[in-house]
């Protein structure tokens, strides 16, 4: 399969020899070797003693008391629920930013786009006084605000920009018809942006799938445990004998299939969310 | 320009339909941001546990103790070791890969998803798979070594305080998903013609490659650059999950140098809060840094 590719067409980006096309060839077989290390390693320990059914004891036995499915259903409910709320706020924020004039527009977005450089680690400090105080501590709403909170810079930054592409004049032509801005929105811009408006929800689902800090400082029950705290809290519990290690690494394959499976279905939203997400005036 | 001239058109101000737009967004901001960082600054004067009783007022002392605290400023500079390692990671390989998988190759799909993969998949998933291969008894790198006949060439990867933090940044090898896809998307805006009267001069695919299309995609490295450099401050599960810090704190990062200090029982959470505030800034200056180049660039 892999020793195939190097028959080719030329006229590609630019001409190459068939020496340096070798070369690229093999720079590529080098790289998936290295890449086949970890997956190898990963597969082989999950087999170990017991085989495939250290995936069966995986998702039929309960760890701490929870079903290995629940830290699925944590993590999607956390997810979605982040992914709606950030949409909602980025369309309608993305979109003020670019076609509405108001005061003080220009200050409020570069201080929103300042906001790219605050990172999870400096918030959890008084993020967990403010859950503590509003009993918001150890629920999912906890998790879903602090994953929105911390991208809702970036989503601004991606949407405005998406705006700043759609022609102001249909906004103008809806005016003179009397139509508030509200209702431009609404019934123009808003159905225009669907695909900017997917690619963002795709990525929140992607990065609150990979979020790791907010669960571990936020959460202290099991139950509501999302799948990356879980691998930590499954590293205490299935120990080391080489049984459940294999029980271990066959917990962090089936963790890892629901990520594949959602970036082989959204590889186009997620390429295109990020790339057009950069900053550029 | 245009979008100017458009909305003069419209005429005035439209202060009340710009705020009712911004409401949600303006709620969440001051609500969780602007607390958080008026409760970091109070606090980081402070003296105080994490049951935020009993504060006693200590001027800058906790700033005096934290930049004095050799700990932190080794958290720093792991810190942006681990940026520096992906952003070297994602301008070579990166850049490399990209290059290749831009010329048809049978299978491109596939390499496409199998180098995106790592940089989607959860850190912290990574991180468990990388500390049992880097493992010194039965991990696979040291088998390898072992069966090529080269044993001296095992090491405890995580256990050694000099390893440790290369160990840990060799991670990013895998992390090139994200430059891939800039390069990617900015290698098709490259006019083609650029590159066939290099071709025409007689330029080799090394002169191509680095004389010509490098320098083209200087604004690409820049977003790289930029945006991985504040990436290392939101790092922490990578370290927490196959070194937790040791040993010796040698590899000790922001992320877990703040968690650490929050979640020790009966620490001064002010001290966590100085910290934080300096991070905070630091990470500002980049990002002011960031837009300023950005918006030249125009």
């Amino acid at each position: 399969m892999k020793a195939r590719k190097e028959k080719e067409i030329a006229k590609d980006l630019f001409s190459i020899s068939k020496k340096n096309r070798l070369v690229m060839v093999i720079f590529l077989l080098i790289m998936t070797a290295l890449w086949a290390i970890p997956i190898y390693s990963l597969l082989k320990d999950s087999l170990k003693v017991n085989g495939l059914s250290n995936y069966s004891y995986v998702l039929m036995n309960k760890v701490n008391g929870v079903p290995f499915y629940q830290y699925f259903i944590n993590s999607i409910i956390n997810a979605l629920f982040a992914s709606v709320l950030l949409v909602f706020i980025c369309s309608l924020a993305g979109f003020a930013f670019s076609k509405i004039e108001f005061a003080g527009r220009k200050l409020i977005y570069n201080m929103v786009l300042m906001c790219l450089a605050i990172s999870g680690p400096i918030l959890i400090i008084p993020l967990f006084y403010i859950y503590k105080t509003a009993h918001l501590y150890n629920t999912h709403i906890a998790i879903i605000l602090s994953e929105c909170l911390i991208t809702i810079p970036f989503g601004v930054l991606m949407l405005k920009n998406f705006f700043d592409g759609l022609p102001t004049e249909l906004m103008e032509s809806a005016n003179v018809d009397g139509a508030s801005i509200e209702r431009c929105f609404f019934s123009i811009y808003l159905p225009l942006s669907k695909p900017a408006l997917i690619n963002l929800g795709v990525l929140q689902v992607m990065w609150s799938f990979q979020d790791f800090l907010f669960p571990l400082m936020f959460l202290t029950r099991d139950k509501s445990y999302t799948t990356t705290v879980a691998i930590n809290a499954f590293k205490g519990v299935y120990g080391m004998t080489p049984q459940s290690l294999g029980r271990y690494n066959a917990a962090l394959v089936l963790i890892s299939i629901p990520t594949i499976v959602i970036f082989i279905f959204a590889q186009k939203f997620i390429v295109n969310g990020i790339t057009s997400g950069s900053v550029k005036e | 320009m245009k979008n100017t001239k458009g909305k003069l058109k419209i005429g005035g101000n439209h202060n009340k339909a710009g705020y009712i737009f911004l409401l949600p967004l303006l709620i969440i901001f001051i609500g969780l941001l602007g607390y958080s960082f008026y409760f970091l600054i109070i606090n980081s004067f402070k003296d105080v546990t994490i049951t935020f009783r009993h504060a006693d007022f200590t001027g800058l002392e906790n700033y005096k103790t934290i930049v004095s605290d050799f700990g932190f400023w080794r958290a720093m500079l792991n810190t942006f070791l681990l940026s520096t390692a992906n952003i070297f990671c994602g301008l070579t390989f990166g850049f490399f890969i990209a290059i290749i998988l831009n010329f048809k190759i049978k299978g491109k799909r596939f390499f496409h998803a199998l180098f995106f993969i790592p940089s989607m998949l959860p850190i912290a998933l990574m991180a468990a798979v990388f500390g049992s291969i880097l493992e010194y008894k039965n991990g696979i790198v040291n088998n390898i070594f072992r069966t090529v006949g080269l044993s001296g060439l095992a090491q405890r990867w995580l256990a050694d305080p000099k390893l440790a933090i290369w160990a840990v940044c060799s991670v990013s090898i895998f992390l090139i998903g994200i430059p891939i896809m800039y390069y990617t998307a900015d290698l098709t805006t490259i006019s083609s013609s650029i590159l066939e009267a290099a071709t025409i001069d007689g330029a080799g695919m090394r002169h191509q490659l680095m004389l010509v299309i490098f320098p083209i995609l200087k604004n690409t490295h820049k977003t790289i650059i930029l945006s991985m450099l504040l990436g290392g401050f939101r790092e922490m599960e990578r370290v927490f999950l196959m070194t937790d810090g040791g040993p010796g704190g040698t590899t000790e990062i922001i992320g877990t140098y703040i968690y650490r200090a929050t979640r020790s029982a009966g620490s001064n959470i002010g001290l966590v809060c100085a910290a934080a505030m300096i991070v905070l800034i630091v990470a500002f200056v980049i990002s002011f840094i960031q837009l300023k180049l950005t918006s030249k660039n125009g």
